[in-house]
C-alpha cells in the first residue's frame, strides 16, 4: 500500500468519482453486458439492477459496459440505456469494430447520452473516420486502452501512451486530448495468459505515478483465458472475480470485472480490499476516505 | 570474376495493421509479428536478392536491441537506467523463422545494431560515461554474435554514427563483437564517411558496407587508400523514393569497379529500406539484381 509523488487526477462524470489517490475514492466497477449472442434485455435488466443495488450497498460505483457487435443492435441497446439505465447514470460502450463505433457516437449523440457516456475505446488501431466522428461527437470521458504489441512490459505501456511506438502518427494520449476527450482513464492491456499478463497490473502504479490519471484494467480476461483453470472448475468464478482485487492493491482505481453476472462475487471482494487499504492509507499516508467509501459504508 | 552477391543492409517496409493486432488482443490472442517478416522476406526473394535480411520489420534498428538488452528501457525515447547487460537472444527468434522458410538457394544476414550507434541513441541516466556504456554494449552484443551465427550466412555490424567520427576506441568495440565469430561480418556504416575512411580500413570484419550512391564522393575517397577490405557498394538510394533505372545502376557498379576491381564481393541498396515504400523499395532490388546479372552474370 503506498501513496504517489505526482498529483492524482479525480474525475467527475454524473456525480461517480474516479481516480485519485489510493484509499480515497472506492474502486469503480464495469460490469459487462450484452457480451454474446443476441441481446437479452429482461436478464439484463434483473443483473443490471442487482448491480446498482450491490453498488448502493458497498458504495462501489457500478458502471454498465454495454458490449455492441452488430449494428442492429444498436438502437436496442441503446433504448434499453435510455430506459433502464437510471437518469444520469454514467455507463461505458464497447465496440471493436470501427465503422460500428463511428455510428454509435452520432446515434448517442442524437440521443443526447454523450455526457453520460465513456468511450471505451481508444487504442492504436483508431482510424481517421473515428478520431473525427470523436471530435464530431465527443463523449464525456474515454479508456486508453496501453496496449503495444512490441513491448508489453509497463515502459511499452508508456511508450504506446506517449508517442505511438511507430505503430501511429502520435501517442494515444496526445491523440485523446487532440480530440477533445478531458477525462482520460486508462486501461493497462492485460494480455493473453502466459503473454506478460501481470505486466498490465504492474503497469497501474507506473503509469499513475507517470501521469496520474485514473488507470486500471480488466485483468479477468486473463483467467477467463486460463486454460488449466478448467481443471478447478468449483473455484474458477471466484479466482476470476478475485483477480480484480490486485487492481487496487497496486493503486488502480477501475476494475473491468467481465459479465456482469460476477457482480455478486466482484462487489464485497473489492470493498473488503478498498476497506483494507484504506485502514491503512488513511493511518499512514492520512488519505481520507470519501463518504462513499466502503469503510463509511459499511463499518 | 569472383561471384558477388546481392544482398540488403537490413530493414524493409512493412505496413503494421493495427486493427487487425487490436483484435487479437480483445480475443487474448498471443501476439505474432511472424506475418509481417514473412512479407518482407517475400518481397526480397521474389526480387531475386542473394542473401536476405529478416527486414527488422519489429522497430527501428536501435529500439529492436533496446527492447531486449538489460540495462535500458524505452518509454518516450531509448534510455539506460542500469548495466547494460545481455538478456537473451534479441534477434534469434526471428532469423530461425526465415531460415525456416526461404529456399535453400539463399543466403541469410544477421543483423546487429553496433555499440556505438546504441551509445549515441540513447539517454543515459546512469552510466555518465559515454566510452563504459558503450563497451558494455559491445559485450553484450558479442553474445547475440555469437548465438546469431549459427543461424545466418554472415553478420553486418551497422554503425551509423561512425560516420560522424570514430572514436579512440571505435576499432575495439567492434573487435569485441566480431572475435570468435566464425562466420563473414560486415560493418555499415552509412553517411559521409569520407573523413573515416582510413579507421573504417582498419576495422576487425572482412567486409565495409557504405552508400556510395548517395554519396558519389565517397569512391574519391576511397582511391586515397590501398583497400585491403571487400566492399558492399551500395548501389540504390533507400532515401530518395526514385528507383534507378537498371542502367544507371549498372553504371554506378562499373564506377565501383574502377575504384575497387574484384574487392566488389556484394551489391545492396545505400542504407535500409524502412523508409521507402514497399513497391518502390521492390522494385529498387528487382533492378538492382538485374544491374548485378549484367555486371557480373547470374
Amino acid at each position: 500500500m503506498f501513496s504517489f509523488t505526482k498529483e492524482q487526477e479525480i474525475f467527475d462524470i454524473s456525480g461517480i468519482k474516479i481516480g485519485g489517490q489510493p484509499g480515497a475514492y472506492p474502486t469503480v466497477l464495469f460490469g459487462g453486458l450484452f457480451f454474446k449472442g443476441e441481446p437479452d434485455v429482461n436478464s439484463a435488466k434483473k443483473h443490471l439492477q442487482n448491480m446498482l443495488n450491490l453498488s448502493k450497498k458497498t458504495g462501489n460505483p457500478a458502471i454498465p459496459d454495454f458490449f455492441i457487435r452488430k449494428e442492429e443492435n444498436l438502437e436496442d441497446i441503446t433504448e434499453f440505456i435510455e430506459k433502464t439505465v437510471p437518469k444520469n447514470h454514467p455507463f461505458s460502450l464497447d465496440i471493436i469494430e470501427p465503422s460500428l463505433k463511428v455510428k454509435a457516437l452520432e446515434y448517442l449523440d442524437e440521443k443526447d447520452l454523450l455526457s453520460r457516456t465513456i468511450y471505451n475505446s481508444i487504442h492504436i488501431g483508431i482510424r481517421d473516420e473515428e478520431r473525427e466522428a470523436l471530435k464530431k461527437h465527443t463523449p464525456a470521458m474515454a479508456i486508453i486502452v496501453a496496449f503495444n504489441p512490441k513491448d508489453k512490459s509497463p515502459d511499452g505501456k508508456i511508450e504506446v501512451l506517449q508517442n505511438g511506438a511507430n505503430l501511429i502518427d502520435a501517442g494515444l494520449l496526445e491523440i485523446a486530448k487532440k480530440i477533445g476527450i478531458k477525462k482520460i482513464l486508462i486501461d493497462t492491456a492485460a494480455m493473453a495468459p502466459g503473454d506478460n499478463s501481470g505486466a498490465s497490473i504492474a503497469a497501474i502504479p507506473v503509469i499513475k505515478e507517470e501521469y496520474g490519471l485514473p488507470t486500471g484494467c480488466a485483468i479477468h480476461n486473463v483467467v477467463e483465458k486460463s486454460k488449466w483453470l478448467n481443471g478447478f472448475e468449483s473455484a474458477k468464478k471466484s479466482v476470476d472475480a478475485s483477480s480484480n482485487i490486485n487492481i487496487p492493491l497496486f493503486g488502480g482505481d477501475f476494475a473491468i470485472f467481465g459479465p456482469i453476472e460476477n457482480a455478486d462475487l466482484v462487489f464485497p471482494i473489492i470493498a473488503w480490499q478498498d476497506i483494507l487499504i484504506s485502514e491503512y492509507t488513511e493511518n499512514y499516508f492520512g488519505v481520507i476516505p470519501d463518504d462513499s467509501h466502503p469503510r463509511r459504508k459499511l463499518f | 570474376m569472383t561471384k558477388v552477391k546481392t544482398t540488403v543492409i537490413g530493414s524493409y517496409p512493412v505496413n503494421v495493421e493495427n486493427m487487425e493486432l487490436m483484435s487479437g488482443y480483445f480475443d487474448q490472442i498471443e501476439v505474432s509479428w511472424d506475418k509481417y517478416i514473412k512479407s518482407a522476406v517475400n518481397d526480397m526473394i521474389d526480387s531475386g536478392i542473394e542473401m536476405i535480411s529478416d527486414g527488422q520489420t519489429r522497430d527501428p534498428f536501435v529500439n529492436i536491441f533496446i527492447r531486449k538488452l538489460k540495462g535500458c528501457r524505452i518509454r518516450d525515447r531509448p534510455e539506460i537506467i542500469d548495466k547494460v547487460e545481455y538478456n537473451g537472444p534479441i534477434t534469434i527468434q526471428d532469423q530461425r523463422y526465415v531460415r525456416s522458410f526461404i529456399p535453400k538457394n539463399r543466403q541469410l544476414i544477421g543483423l546487429i545494431t553496433g555499440p556505438y550507434t546504441l551509445t549515441k541513441s540513447c539517454v543515459d541516466l546512469f552510466y555518465k560515461d559515454e566510452k563504459e556504456l558503450a563497451f558494455d554494449f559491445s559485450y553484450a552484443l558479442k553474445q547475440e554474435a555469437i548465438e546469431l551465427q549459427k543461424y545466418v550466412d554472415m553478420i553486418s555490424i551497422d554503425e551509423p554514427f561512425f560516420s560522424m567520427g570514430v572514436p579512440e576506441y571505435g576499432k575495439e568495440l567492434i573487435k569485441i563483437i566480431t572475435k570468435g565469430v566464425k562466420i563473414p561480418t560486415r560493418l555499415h556504416v552509412c553517411g559521409d564517411v569520407s573523413k573515416v575512411v582510413s579507421e573504417l580500413l582498419e576495422m576487425p570484419v572482412e567486409v565495409l558496407s557504405h552508400e556510395f550512391k548517395a554519396s558519389p564522393k565517397l569512391f574519391d575517397a576511397f582511391k586515397q587508400y590501398k583497400i585491403s577490405k571487400k566492399i558492399c557498394l551500395g548501389s540504390v538510394r533507400s532515401d530518395n523514393q526514385r528507383v534507378e533505372p537498371v542502367n544507371e545502376i549498372i553504371e554506378h557498379i562499373k564506377k565501383g569497379i574502377d575504384v575497387f576491381d574484384d574487392k566488389i564481393s556484394q551489391l545492396a541498396p545505400d542504407c535500409g529500406q524502412r523508409m521507402l515504400p514497399r513497391d518502390v523499395a521492390l522494385q529498387k532490388l528487382k533492378n538492382l539484381v538485374k544491374a548485378g546479372e549484367n555486371v557480373y552474370g547470374s
